[in-house]
């Protein structure tokens, strides 16, 4: 409805491809409800958790999720595909995270925490469901996953969430370099002072 | 070729995600195999990595994710015209269902009604509906009929398109020649055909016929 009208493109709820990302950026570019509709859908809950990963907790992830969203529908008229969509989302994403971050005011409103983050998404197969057998075991890993979290949490920033990127997210060194404007050797370096903070965390070394 | 611990565990983490280049890729691995200090150190990198990957995603409640949809659908149509559009989107997208089933029962209602046998109506000008009437003369073939002074009476049989497909002379004179002037003149006349109700149907009429002499 509306001015917007869709150009007779229909996406498949993943990632786009190449081919079909030029699509979607031109239908996002021409206003298309359809097209954002899609794009939330998609990237909606990687970036929930990106953002939560940088950010304090889910109140502010949430609010800054509504700002990268609004930051996407007001800058997809200069995205120009100089990188991929995705990249220029994170780096959106990781940007308004980070500046809500070093800002001192803070949202008082909390967000209700869906039913889906208490049983959430296990990222890898059939090992993490294994462990969830038993009561036991499940209380086990909950255990597990804090600590980890709390360690990934207490990391310094740059180093967090280049860590983030690359074991979370699944990024290359060249994507986290275009989504942090930095050089691929920053990246490299960062992300080996991060992974081995966290080794010194979890695994209760001291060299 | 042989260097230290600390050299190679630099270059560690890059080796764990095969982003390092060939010739300090030889020499890591080359140094893995007899270092087992490194080797234990690679071995917590994955999995220090492993837990990562198996933190569960947080995902956004529906209560956020319906808040982006309207927050979005709000900067799409900022203008008044398109916020009518989509109030009337939205208030006429519930009806659309049930009134096109609405109009569909009708329309399949109907289509059997006029199936039945005998419930259709056919417009046949001047029928009576739900009532039977008899086959009525609309106009009689212009031809000289001499029939002398008795009265002539036949009994027709009309079909339902209005034709008279055969007769029986039950009162006067039926020479031959009459017999023959009297086939020409109702095979030219017309006959608006018997109805039941509003259904064309054959039927017969008695039709008297005295002293008619019609001219051309």
């Amino acid at each position: 409805m509306g001015g917007a009208r869709t150009v007779g493109v229909t996406f498949g709820r993943a990632v786009p491809a190449v081919g079909e990302e030029a699509a979607l950026v031109a239908e996002l570019q021409a206003g298309s409800e359809e097209a954002f509709a899609y794009l939330l859908g998609v990237y909606q809950h990687p970036i929930f958790d990106l953002v939560s990963h940088i950010v304090e907790g889910p109140a502010d992830a949430a609010d800054v999720l509504q700002d990268v969203f609004l930051k996407i529908y007001r800058g997809v008229g200069n995205f120009h595909g100089e990188s991929s969509l995705k990249t220029w989302i994170y780096r959106i994403a990781v940007h308004e995270a980070l500046n809500h971050r070093r800002g001192f005011l803070r949202r008082l409103r909390r967000e209700p925490v869906s039913l889906d983050a208490m049983h959430p998404n296990p990222r890898s197969g059939p090992a993490a469901q294994n462990c969830l057998d038993t009561p036991y075991a499940a209380a086990e890993q909950a255990e597990r996953q804090e600590i980890v979290r709390n360690a990934l949490a207490s990391l310094p920033q740059p180093f967090r969430t280049v860590v983030v990127l690359r074991e979370i997210e699944g990024l290359t060194y060249e994507e986290i370099a275009e989504v942090l404007g930095t050089a691929t050797g920053t990246v490299k370096s960062r992300l080996m002072r991060g992974r081995e903070l966290l080794r010194r965390k979890l695994c209760g070394y001291r060299d | 070729m042989f260097e230290t611990c600390t050299e190679i565990r630099k270059f560690l983490s890059e080796y764990q995600d095969g982003a390092i280049d060939r010739d300090r890729f030889s020499s890591v691995r080359f140094h893995l195999t007899y270092c087992a200090a490194c080797r234990q150190r690679m071995e917590e990198y994955q999995e220090v990595g492993a837990c990562l990957q198996s933190l569960p995603q947080r995902r956004v409640s529906p209560e956020l994710a319906l808040r982006l949809r309207v927050q979005l659908s709000r900067r799409l149509h900022r203008n008044l015209v398109s916020r009518f559009l989509v109030f009337l989107d939205n208030a006429l997208k519930p009806l659309l269902l049930p009134a096109s089933g609405g109009v569909l029962g009708a329309v399949v209602f109907f289509a059997l009604l006029m199936s039945v046998p005998g419930a259709s109506l056919v417009s046949v000008p001047g029928a009576v509906i739900a009532a039977a009437t008899p086959p009525r003369i609309l106009a009689l073939a212009p031809l000289n009929f001499p029939s002398g002074e008795e009265e002539l009476v036949l009994v027709t049989h009309v079909n339902s398109a209005g034709k008279v497909l055969d007769y029986s002379v039950i009162s006067g004179q039926s020479s031959p020649a009459l017999l023959h002037r009297l086939d020409r003149m109702l095979y030219f006349s017309q006959f608006a055909p018997a109805t039941v109700d509003g259904k064309p149907t054959e039927g017969q009429a008695v039709i008297s016929l005295r002293r008619i002499t019609v001219r051309g």
